[in-house]
């Protein structure tokens, strides 16, 4: 399938980016992830370059070095932020560079004696909005969570579009009894009671699946179960593009229902969905979080915006901190995404773009 | 913009109506009836609540008519109910069940056929003789040795607002969903027994029977009834309620197993009734603890005279008559809400010995309230009275000492040292499935496992580490046995034993098939779910990589219990009694089909062609020849001497398994509680699991009013409570 960018969507792509407001956010929210994709360089425990006699290790990425390997007298995974103190103790000419956030989102920072959880937040001991209940750092599970969020968030966008695009066309193009016993399986299909299936359908998630086949699976169940809603809006466009003289054209040349689908109608039903998308990414960041917060959504102790608002709320009175990073981030995100949304809206209305005939 | 906000809405509205429909479900009974039931000729139960209350009133009707048309007449038909002169001779006129005519006995006149013809098919198990049959030389106690508990200063009256996480499936106290956390209002802190163990010593004090005597064969405790004794329904207990008990609790109509077993006729030999006071129970061995297992409940018989097929479904929301002094009435019972207790204005036992001064609220209001946390907040209101402080961060940092409702004199926070086995907070290892099938594995991965960090971080040094598979047992539990220590290189060293030698990428250590050691770490718990989180991180250490699933309690438990766990971390609350049970978790009966020593080979290893048996509490699947033996000995030894050294042996044999990591207890019990609720002097009996077991507190209605005007006032109470400790009953450890 090619789409190509007609004058018209490039108008549009045009006064998009001259909404100042929208425009800026979608920047902003894109660069965020992007970074996030690379968060082990910015939030993480393991150190980016060691130098220890004579050698350079740079342990972000790849397997973990076992203490060891830097004369230290254990066999897991090095501690850098101790290394850093032994290193500069011994002064024997080794240093390490740390990441702005030497932490990771799992390990529980218990050095002092009397930690035991909620440390506020501290330039000192660089934890920049403080820790949870395990002493773990809230700034790397704010990242890490955004990280598994947002992909989440845009794999639900892409899946359920795929989904309803497909759904939705074939439904409004042949039309019909198709059209008639179709729509009806979609409105028995919707009304599936979502959650039941997301508490059933995690309970007997097997344990020893990977983490990463634990969320995509929650994603294909959220999936499966949500993608009806934009069915119905695509039905409708395609129905009111077929009956335009473009496809009654195209028809009369000769050419199949499916080309006719992929190469004519798509494009320019396409450009009406594209509206929705921001506001399904944050419908999807919404839902994880609620189903996070619910604990029926990713797996403990994966790092994620519901379980540390499920956390802060806990512990309102003792760690205010916790909830309003989470809040805070929940709502700079989803309001940037409703800013981007609003403004594709704008860019896309049709009263501006529409062509009759 | 809709798509957005229908999506969004989506799992809130849901569990909405998830919960909706559970209770749904609950008015909607749909469990199946036992198979042998000719489920046609029961009546149907249309417009069920109305025919219920007519048939309920034409029974009474009848029974009062019955009765006065005996007086009248002076027969000897022998209903128990009717004062007749002549009783006393009737009953020692004839023993067994039916006389030479084949009429009942009158102590038995009131039975229905079928219970009747039960009786009669285990004519040995049920037997009447009579009253000149009674040993002469019986010892008969009756506690007055004993100190009440209670408080002379207590005030009856109030209401005692207190909360339940879930609405009750039923109302039922046995079958299914019966075992909810509601049932102790019906049961644990309402019900009296025949004779009830005193919470502050090794003695009893009189129950349902006023007096009791230890028979000669060291099996059998005689009881002579109370004759005060009634239900809440006003009809007196009778001896033959002691015959219906195990009418009823071996009735399969009941769907409980474990009543069905507990009550069954290899443990219970035998009830004898000797008159309309006084009865014998005869246990099928001789144990240092007998009058405690042996005194049962009654079950009044006139509530269940149709005991049938739809036994679950008629009783779902009907309270059965009580001995206690609480009763649900119907309209109190506001679904998904509320139940609310009232107690009875003449309870047959409220000024007697032992239960004068208890028992003091007049109405208990339990509300649903289904997050902790919120609960929480509501007792900070002042809309809940007490509140459980045992989990470190509501004692330290919700409501600290310096707390302004603590400061100001309206709360007090309340530790007692109480002495009691604790709840078995530990990991079970499910020794059935690999890698845990190998020994070696298992002594790793107990090395691996640091609690001394979860105690000392998580809950601040206040909890011990637990030591052994049965604490709190005094001088039956182990007196040296230590848990194994959390040790990276002992952890590694017996993993290495058991092929596990290198470490892969991420740390975790691989065997030479490539096979990375992982393991599924199962709970309920998700209120523990940091414990497991410092256990997981510090594990990684060991090379070990703890996958953790924490799901709904019930969903955890089944999966426990049919066994597809690798490793669960769960509790089972322990009995307070004089020694632990190592059948139900430890005895491969448990653990594997068929039972006995056929599961064994010759060489006392396992067959390859026995079934894993699900539905029982053996979670870690032990089935060692040896441990077997001892723990059959041991159920069969009755001198205590005897019964300490195999609780010794057993608890060194599993501790040798290894299949156990036990976690944590703690000493004590912490609590909150507004200063409108009173506490004896003491606080409570040693014997104390938590603030209500033994309802000796009561509720000041006038102090509440005057705190409630405090309050709205900020000004400050007499504060001469605070933070209280309570260690009359502290054990140096």
């Amino acid at each position: 399938m090619r789409i190509t960018l007609n004058p018209l969507t490039l108008r549009k792509l045009q006064r998009f980016r001259s909404l100042r407001r929208g425009y800026w956010s979608f920047i902003l929210l894109l660069g965020a992830f992007l970074l996030s994709l690379c968060a082990e360089l910015v939030v993480n425990k393991r150190a980016l370059i060691v130098y220890y006699e004579g050698e350079y290790f740079f342990p972000s990425y790849g397997a973990q070095i076992p203490g060891d390997q830097f004369g230290l007298d254990y066999s897991y995974e090095t501690n850098y932020r101790e290394l850093k103190q032994i290193f500069h103790h011994r002064s024997e000419g080794n240093w390490l560079l740390l990441p702005p956030v030497p932490y990771d989102p799992y390990e529980m920072d218990y050095r002092e004696t009397d930690s035991t959880g909620f440390s506020p937040p501290s330039l000192e001991s660089r934890h920049l909005l403080g820790t949870d209940k395990t002493e773990r750092d809230v700034l790397a599970r704010l990242v890490y969570g955004f990280r598994i969020t947002f992909a989440f968030a845009l794999g639900y966008l892409f899946l359920t579009y795929l989904l309803a695009i497909v759904a939705g066309s074939v439904l409004g193009y042949f039309g019909g009894k198709i059209d008639m016993f179709g729509l009806r399986l979609v409105e028995v299909w919707s009304n599936v009671p979502f959650l039941y299936m997301v508490i059933i359908l995690v309970s007997v998630m097997p344990g020893w699946w990977g983490l990463t086949w634990q969320i995509s699976s929650l994603l294909l169940i959220m999936v499966l179960f949500s993608w009806t809603g934009m069915t119905y809006y695509v039905r409708s466009a395609v129905y009111k593009e077929k009956a335009k003289d473009y496809v009654a054209a195209a028809q009369v040349i000769g050419a199949g229902s499916g080309r006719i689908i992929l190469r004519h109608l798509l494009p320019n039903v396409i450009s009406t969905l594209v509206t929705f998308a921001p506001f399904t990414v944050a419908a999807a960041i919404s839902s994880i979080t609620a189903l996070d917060f619910l604990g029926y959504g990713l797996p403990a102790p994966t790092p994620s915006w519901g379980e540390l608002l499920k956390q802060g709320v806990n512990n309102l009175r003792i760690a205010p901190w916790i909830v309003s990073s989470a809040a805070g981030a929940l709502v700079l995100t989803l309001t940037l995404v409703t800013f981007v949304g609003e403004a594709i809206r704008e860019a896309f209305d049709p009263k501006k773009f529409s062509t009759y005939q | 913009m809709n798509t957005a906000k229908k999506i969004n809405l989506h799992p809130f509205t849901l569990l909405v109506f998830f919960f909706l429909s559970l209770f749904a479900g609950c008015e909607d009974n749909t469990l199946k009836k036992p198979d042998s039931i000719n489920s046609g000729s029961q009546p149907q139960e249309t417009a069920r609540t109305m025919g219920e209350a007519d048939r309920e009133y034409i029974r009474e009707l009848a029974r009062e008519f019955a009765q006065e048309f005996r007086k009248e007449i002076g027969s000897s038909v022998g209903d128990v109910n009717a004062d007749q002169p002549n009783k006393e001779k009737t009953f020692t006129e004839f023993s067994g069940l039916l006389d030479e005519s084949g009429n009942p006995h009158p102590l038995l006149a009131h039975c229905s056929d079928a219970v009747l013809d039960f009786y009669l098919k285990h004519k040995d198990a049920f037997q009447i003789s009579s009253i000149n049959q009674l040993p002469k030389d019986l010892q008969w106690e009756d506690g007055s040795k004993e100190n009440e508990f209670s408080s002379p200063d207590a005030k009856r009256g109030g209401t005692w607002k207190t909360f339940m996480s879930d609405f009750p499936r039923t109302l039922r106290t046995i079958g299914p969903d019966a075992n909810g956390a509601f049932r102790r209002y019906l049961l644990d802190y309402n019900g009296v027994g025949l004779v009830m163990t005193h919470p502050n010593s090794d003695g009893y004090y009189p129950g349902l029977a006023e007096r009791w005597a230890l028979g000669e064969d060291g099996r059998t405790v005689y009881f002579q009834l109370d004759g005060d004794a009634r239900y809440s329904d006003g009809q007196p207990v009778r001896a033959s309620d002691f015959f219906f008990t195990f009418y009823f609790m071996r009735s399969k109509h009941l769907q409980a197993p474990w009543y069905n077993d507990f009550y069954g006729k290899d443990k219970f030999l035998k009830i004898t009734l000797f008159d309309e006071n006084t009865l014998s129970i005869t246990y099928h061995s001789a144990k240092p603890d007998l009058v405690e297992r042996i005194s049962i409940r009654s079950i009044p018989e006139h509530f269940y005279d149709e005991l049938g097929g739809d036994y679950l479904k008629k009783y779902q929301w009907v309270q059965e008559p009580t001995t206690g002094p609480y009763v649900v009435r119907k309209e109190d019972i506001k679904k998904g809400q509320s139940v609310t207790l009232t107690r009875l204005s003449n309870w047959w036992a409220d000024q007697k010995k032992f239960y004068r001064n208890r028992y003091n609220p007049d109405r208990i209001m339990v509300q649903v309230i289904r997050d902790p946390s919120k609960a929480f907040e509501v007792f900070l209101k002042g809309d809940l009275d007490m509140f459980s402080l045992s989990k470190t961060d509501y004692w330290y940092e919700k409501l600290p000492n310096d707390h302004e409702l603590v400061s100001k004199g309206y709360l007090t926070k309340v530790t007692f040292f109480n002495q009691v086995p604790p709840p078995s907070y530990a990991l079970r290892i499910n020794s059935s499935k690999p890698p845990f099938d190998d020994l070696n594995i298992r002594i790793g991965f107990q090395h691996a496992m640091n609690f001394d960090l979860v105690l000392k971080k998580i809950f601040r040094g206040d909890f011990e580490r637990m030591r052994t598979v049965a604490d709190g047992y005094g001088k039956r539990s182990h007196p040296t046995l230590q848990a194994r220590k959390f040790s990276v290189d002992l952890a590694t060293k017996f993993f290495a034993k058991a092929g596990y030698r290198d470490r892969g990428k991420d740390g975790i250590l691989i065997n030479d098939a490539g096979k990375r050691l992982s393991v599924e770490l199962l709970t309920g718990y998700k209120h523990l779910e940091d414990v497991l989180v410092v256990l997981r991180e510090e594990a990684k250490k060991a090379g070990l990589d703890l996958k953790l699933k924490i799901l709904e309690s019930t969903a955890a438990f089944k999966t426990a219990s049919e066994k597809n766990h690798q490793v669960v971390f769960s509790a089972f609350s322990s009995f307070v009694e004089l020694f632990p049970r190592f059948w139900e978790p430890y005895h491969s009966d448990n653990a594997y089909s068929p039972s006995g020593k056929e599961k064994f080979t010759t060489d006392g290893s396992l067959r390859s062609d026995i079934v894993v048996k699900t539905s029982t509490n053996n979670f870690t699947q032990t089935a060692v020849l040896e441990i077997d033996q001892l723990i059959d000995q041991y159920r069969m030894e009755d001198s205590l001497k005897e019964i300490t050294s195999l609780a010794h042996q057993l608890s060194k044999l599993i501790h040798d398994h290894a299949v156990y990591v036990p976690g944590w207890k703690k000493p004590w019990l912490r609590m909150g509680h507004w200063n409108w609720v009173a506490f004896p002097e003491d606080w409570g009996p040693s014997e104390s699991r938590d603030y209500a077991e033994f309802q000796v507190f009561w509720i000041d209605e006038d102090k509440r009013l005057l705190i409630d005007d405090a309050r709205k006032n900020g000004r400050k109470l007499d504060a001469q409570f605070g933070v209280r400790v309570y260690e009359k009953h502290r054990i140096n450890f």
